[in-house]
């Protein structure tokens, strides 16, 4: 979004809550455990508890900039006068969300692509020019439906972040991306130190180890769109989907996900008034392609799997020469009946 | 203007028209934009009526672009916003957000000959067309109206249509014979192939339910039209119309965006999931 710097310090990790502290005036997020094995993006209440030693959050950090529930503008009409529309745009405390994984931050570049390319969608950008992403390299072996690498991702991209970190010994290499992530960094002051050659060449060996951890393989990415074309009217997309409980988690927590839904909200009858209300929607529900007259273009759990994988594979690939998946391997992880992307591209997205 | 593309400008119903009555019922509703903050639209496009507190719902324009005080909307009552838009009154006031979609390539059908295709409420999507065509006659050949309905008080626009003759042939039909009915009697596919349209130097425009669609276009090819030019219009559930929220796509493409008007030869090749 930004104009691209390259800026590289150092900072000691037992430091990280006094940065915190110098970030005056802005809300801070970091992942926390909200539960029993349960980490997501919580207020930082002491910043002195946050480790950035988190597996990946059960919600990706979608939400900061395209929240579950917006209020697109609030209307009140008298019945035969003209409504009263208060347009309700966002303008929320700038926020600074760290811990960021790389799948996560790339899923951010995905959705920018929609809300931001050809129109701007007012609501994103109001919330995406107030949002600060400061990522986390990960350095640990990846979870068992880790993907990123196979994704055209890496442990240790950049794409979608203002700052990158990355643990070293005792420290933290921290890297600034964009102008505003420069800026986060010189409000550290002191506490952060330039970077030494010996730093950058052991940020480079952490990252390259990093790389080297396997993943879960995809063949030939570049082919998959192809396939997916050839295999549409396969009989395998029902077969695959016939666990399928339309629960939809597998679009809900995706970071790329960004299909809505807009409905209204009455909240007094007479006169009518209420708000007109977008909320987070799925492709995995029946009733999102459902005609009024009853005819449904994806009627069965088949065709709506379908839609999930070659939307992300196939169709968002035609349209901005991408997939529209990271890897993050959510969709995988906490689906309640198992159906697993990866061997669903690997079956029917494979020449 | 306003950036807010979500954001409605208002319209005031400034007449109703009952169409057909009874349980499907359509009404055609003219709607002047309140102190003339409007937009103006191309044949085919659509604008996402609002009724407050009930929700938008995405309607073909049926009027024609050179009309510019007023847009017209012909709505069969079937779902909560229609029957919402079917309870309101001359004088009340709607949201009204738009145009959406492509267009229908009238300019590059100057001198050729016309041949319409349309069955129960999908008269509307393609009348534009047909206003255009008519208020242009010297631009265009022969132009031909085939419309059909289920029975004879399914039949809308019927006073228009009568006015159409002079400058149109004019084809109706309804599924099963009554008294009086001196049109033709059967599917409007079926009334197609009994008139055989030339499919010399013309173009088939057709719109109707998916069913009548599929049958017209096969007998369209039958008769030796080329996907080229046979066109038609889709409609899928929208709710965004700028190809965000994700639910109107056809393969890769987002109805509200690069439809709703399509060649037989773009189409074809698309996922049939609409």
């Amino acid at each position: 979004m930004t104009k691209t710097v390259a800026m590289e310090k150092m900072l000691k990790k037992a430091d990280l809550a006094a940065w915190m502290a110098k970030l005056e005036q802005t809300r801070l997020f970091a992942p926390a455990l909200e539960d029993e094995d349960v980490w997501n993006y919580m207020p930082v209440a002491d910043a002195k508890a946050v480790g950035l030693d988190h597996p990946n959050t059960i919600r990706p950090p979608k939400g900061f900039v395209f929240p579950q529930r917006e209020v697109l503008y609030k209307f009140s009409q008298i019945p035969s006068e003209a409504p009263i529309l208060t347009e309700t745009l966002p303008d929320p405390e700038p926020t600074v969300v760290f811990g960021v994984r790389p799948c996560d931050s790339r899923g951010l570049v995905r959705q920018d692509i929609v809300f931001t390319k050809e129109y701007e969608d007012p609501y994103y950008h109001g919330r995406r020019a107030k949002v600060i992403y400061v990522g986390q390299a990960c350095n640990t072996p990846p979870s068992a439906n880790c993907f990123c690498s196979s994704v055209g991702g890496s442990p240790c991209a950049e794409d979608g972040l203002d700052v990158l970190m990355t643990e070293l010994d005792g420290v933290y290499h921290v890297k600034a991306v964009t102008a505003r992530g420069a800026e986060l960094l010189a409000k550290g002051g002191d506490l952060f130190k330039e970077a030494s050659d010996a730093d950058k060449a052991s940020v480079l060996k952490t990252h390259a180890a990093a790389k080297a951890h396997p993943q879960r393989p995809i063949k030939d990415l570049g082919k998959v769109a192809g396939a997916l074309k050839k295999n549409f009217d396969s009989p395998a997309w029902d077969e695959m989907a016939k666990a399928c409980i339309g629960c939809g988690i597998c679009t809900f927590l995706c970071p790329t996900c960004h299909c809505f839904d807009i409905n209204d909200e009455v909240t007094c009858s007479s006169p009518c008034s209420g708000e007109r209300v977008r909320t987070w929607d799925t492709c995995q529900f029946p009733d999102f392609t459902m005609h009024t007259s009853g005819h449904n273009p994806r009627h069965d759990l088949g065709s709506r799997l379908r839609q999930r994988v070659c939307h992300k594979f196939l169709y968002f690939v035609e349209n901005h020469d991408t997939q529209q998946c990271t890897g993050c391997g959510r969709c995988v992880s906490l689906c309640p009946v198992g159906i697993d992307i990866v061997s669903v591209v690997e079956r029917l997205g494979q020449p | 203007m306003s950036q807010n593309a979500y954001l409605p400008k208002l319209g005031r119903i400034a007449a109703i028209k009952e169409e057909v009555p009874g349980g499907r019922a359509i009404k055609t509703f003219r709607i002047e934009f309140v102190n003339g903050d409007g937009f103006e639209h191309d044949c085919g496009q659509c604008a996402m009526i609002s009724v407050f507190g009930k929700g938008e719902s995405m309607i073909s324009i049926a009027s024609a672009p050179h009309i510019k005080d007023y847009k017209q909307f012909s709505i069969m009552r079937v779902g909560r916003v229609t029957t919402a838009l079917h309870d309101l009154n001359v004088g009340d006031v709607v949201g009204i957000r738009g145009p959406y979609g492509n267009k229908f390539p009238v300019k590059d059908w100057k001198g050729k000959n016309l041949i319409f295709i349309g069955g129960g409420c999908g008269l509307a999507p393609i009348w534009p067309v047909i206003q255009t065509a008519v208020n242009d006659r010297g631009q265009f050949g022969k132009i031909s109206v085939f419309y059909g309905g289920r029975s004879s008080r399914d039949i809308m626009y019927k006073n228009e249509l009568d006015k159409l003759k002079g400058d149109a042939e004019v084809h109706l039909s309804i599924d099963n014979q009554e008294e009086g009915w001196d049109g033709y009697c059967g599917f409007v596919p079926a009334n197609v192939m009994s008139k055989t349209p030339s499919p010399e130097n013309a173009i088939a425009i057709t719109c109707g339910p998916p069913i009548m669609i599929k049958f017209v276009i096969q007998n369209l090819k039958e008769l030796g039209f080329t996907d080229e030019n046979i066109y038609t219009t889709i409609e899928n559930k929208m709710k965004c119309g700028i190809g965000k929220c994700g639910r109107c796509n056809v393969g890769k493409d987002y109805v509200c965006v690069n439809g709703p008007v399509y060649s037989w030869a773009a189409l074809k090749d698309l996922p049939q999931e609409y």
